[in-house]
């Protein structure tokens, strides 16, 4: 764990010089009815700060996988976090009531967009969920020497 | 067919849609068919690629086997050795040293491995012909739980060498990179051919999809490399004569190949922290010369990793020289479906320089920017394909790659899409609040377009451990095909949808798709969720 709050730190100190005040509409239709294709850009990333309302480690609704809804200072935020196993793997655990700030973009997602978290932060705890290309992490990022060893036992 | 996902894209009995009403158990008629223990008679390469927990890690990492087994056409195995990769973490040459299959009339059937390390490996298993068939991982014992997907074929010219790989060769290999810098290993995907002769491989070339690096315009990377026997098999030489078990370098990362025939070969990575896994197939000399002599509707399907989390596109075009028309293309986008039911800016390129690759790009008219392609051709019509549509800035926007074949046979109709299919899926659902890796594997009678009879076994992890097996196996399959009015060119603009049922213990779940036929025996599909519950990409291959 130490390993990993050590290798976002940088990534925290670059993206908190550039804290956008995130509207609640973070999550809204794609502009003049043109959808995207869209590659996540880290130049365009912002600052999310708020309260947990609700996490969900698969919910419903797309993308598929992690999310949490954040009560930010100008309203709720959907926030996709991912592999729901990376967050389980780290031992980071969002419950309602939680300060947390969240690192991420817009990206398009069909006719509308999706809050795409990179980092998660909970106290003295950062989690990167995304590379920095954006694609959402497999458990392999979270190896400890002691899994990697386990591994070496799968047949 | 390799597997689709990876845990790169790759994700509880949601089986929400549609649930029939509880109680009852399922008993399926007896299966009807021609294949026998001896269908499954000689020495067979297999592969699968899927996702493993182990008794000390609380969550799951991808997991992808090579190997090959001998069949005695009687229920036994008697010899063979696999290899393993699980999330770059590697264990080689794991010797086979016996086991035991079933085979019902119906093609579908079990097969164990046993390890001599101790312990074995079992999987589910369809048979498409005495030549091989579809397959999942379904191993679950006290040390690990495993599931995936993948193939079997059969190994023909044997007594194998190095020399007995000859020849160009078009391939795709997928998974994770080597990179061991945090937060990496990230998707990859390597497209490309290279020729092989007595063990030097020195005309290669490939494009690479690194965690969404690729050049602006897609440019091939020339290589070398190397294809030798194992000194380090425990097994010696026997290994590579018996089973073709071999080592390779190509551009600088080790695998271990395994030679199904000179027509064909199969390789997982073996350096360290690198997990990639996919076949090599002989390139022959119908490939087209230029742009010109294009002329037939492809179907493609490709699968991987996007921002959002597992991607699937799946369409077709054709292609009359260098105009591309027809197109259809469906994007299954971590659970967001969308549709493309026309290209304009359309454009084919063959390249001179590399026989066999080419580039497609379509834009779909509410998309920002377009679909572009890179694909390898094999054949006249059949290759390799891999996703480097691309945002105006940073890169590609996903890492997939997948096949694509020529659409012969059409129109597609009830009278030539008849008779009995083998199923896989491959892909993520979720299961018990995670997503998490799903694999099926199946047959059913197709008649007047329905499903008439079928079953199929479907694996998933639950929380940390493997569904009890049991409630898995031998659920009913039911469901249909629309054609849609779909004659196979995408010319009136429709695409061609399928819905499979699955029933167990009076639990009945309903998984609908679009399937894109390559020919009434082949077809790739891709479920239409728009929740975020499923994404799944599978084949449907005719028995004989």
């Amino acid at each position: 764990m130490k390993l990993i709050i050590r290798k976002v730190t940088v990534s925290l100190m670059f993206a908190g010089a550039l804290v956008f005040c995130l509207s609640a509409a973070a999550q809204q239709n794609a502009s003049s009815g043109t959808q995207q294709l869209q590659s996540y850009d880290q130049t365009r990333e912002v600052s999310l700060v708020g309260t947990v309302v609700k996490y969900d480690p698969a919910s419903s609704v797309a993308s598929i996988g992690a999310h949490v809804l954040i009560q930010s200072g100008s309203g709720q935020v959907d926030v996709h976090l991912g592999n729901a196993r990376v967050l389980q793997a780290s031992h980071l655990e969002l419950n309602a009531g939680d300060r947390v700030r969240i690192i991420g973009e817009n990206l398009a997602a069909g006719n509308g967009t999706i809050f795409a978290a990179r980092v998660v932060q909970k106290g003295p705890q950062a989690i990167a969920v995304r590379s920095s290309k954006g694609f959402p992490l497999t458990p392999a990022s979270t190896l400890s020497q002691n899994q990697k060893e386990a591994l070496g036992g799968v047949r | 067919m390799k597997r689709l996902f990876l845990a790169l894209a790759s994700v509880a009995a949601l089986w929400t849609a549609a649930c029939g009403g509880g109680g009852g158990t399922t008993v399926l008629p007896p299966p009807t068919g021609k294949f026998s223990l001896s269908s499954l008679n000689g020495t067979y390469s297999f592969v699968t690629n899927g996702e493993v927990i182990t008794s000390t890690a609380a969550t799951s990492f991808a997991l992808a086997r090579a190997g090959s087994f001998t069949a005695n056409g009687q229920g036994g195995i008697t010899a063979g050795v696999e290899d393993v990769n699980s999330s770059g973490v590697t264990t080689l040459a794991v010797q086979i040293t016996g086991g035991s299959y079933t085979v019902n009339a119906d093609g579908r059937g079990t097969l164990t491995l046993n390890l001599g390390s101790g312990g074995s490996i079992n999987f589910g298993l369809v048979l498409t012909s005495t030549s091989g068939g579809l397959m999942i991982d379904e191993t679950f014992n006290s040390t690990q739980a495993s599931t995936g997907s993948g193939n079997f074929i059969l190994q023909t010219g044997g007594p194998f060498t190095v020399a007995s790989a000859a020849g160009p060769y078009v391939f795709d290999f997928s998974g994770l990179d080597g990179n061991q810098t945090f937060p990496c290993p990230c998707p990859d995907s390597i497209v490309g051919d290279f020729t092989a002769n007595s063990g030097v491989v020195n005309t290669g070339v490939q494009d690479e999809n690194d965690n969404g690096n690729i050049p602006a315009t897609p440019t091939p990377v020339s290589f070398t490399g190397v294809l030798a026997q194992d000194a380090l098999d425990p097994n010696g030489p026997a290994d590579l004569s018996t089973f073709g078990r071999g080592v390779a370098s190509l551009n600088g990362i080790n695998y271990v190949f395994y030679i199904v025939s000179s027509n064909r070969l199969r390789f997982l990575s073996t350096s360290n922290g690198e997990m990639l896994v996919g076949d090599a197939v002989a390139q022959n000399n119908t490939i087209p010369a230029n742009v010109a002599a294009l002329n037939s509707g492809f179907s493609f399907i490709v699968s991987g990793m996007s921002g959002n989390g597992g991607i699937i596109r799946i369409g077709r075009f054709t292609a009359t020289g260098a105009t591309v028309s027809n197109v259809l293309v469906d994007t299954n986008d971590a659970g967001t479906f969308t549709s493309t039911n026309s290209g304009t800016s359309t454009s084919i390129t063959l390249d001179p320089v590399n026989p066999g690759r080419g580039t497609v790009t379509f834009k779909d008219p509410n998309l920002s920017v377009p679909f572009t392609f890179v694909f390898y051709l094999s054949s006249a019509t059949n290759g390799v394909i891999q996703d480097v549509t691309q945002s105006t800035t940073n890169g590609a926007t996903d890492v997939a790659d997948g096949a694509i074949g020529g659409q012969t046979g059409s129109p597609f109709s009830s009278s030539n899409i008849t008779g009995t299919y083998a199923m896989n899926w491959s892909g993520l659902s979720v299961q018990s609040g995670v997503a998490d890796e799903e694999d099926l594997v199946g047959q059913a009678t197709v008649s007047n377009l329905a499903f008439t009879t079928g079953a199929a076994d479907i694996y998933e992890f639950q929380s940390v451990f493997l569904h009890n097996a049991g409630a898995q196996t031998d659920n009913a399959l039911t469901g249909s095909i629309l054609l849609n009015g779909g004659n196979g060119t995408g010319s009136d603009g429709k695409r061609s949808t399928m819905a499979v049922t699955l029933t167990k213990n009076g639990q009945a779940t309903t998984v609908n798709f679009v399937v894109y036929f390559v020919s009434p025996q082949l077809a790739y599909f891709a479920n239409t969720s728009t929740s975020s519950t499923r994404i799944v990409a599978g084949v449907l291959e005719a028995q004989p």
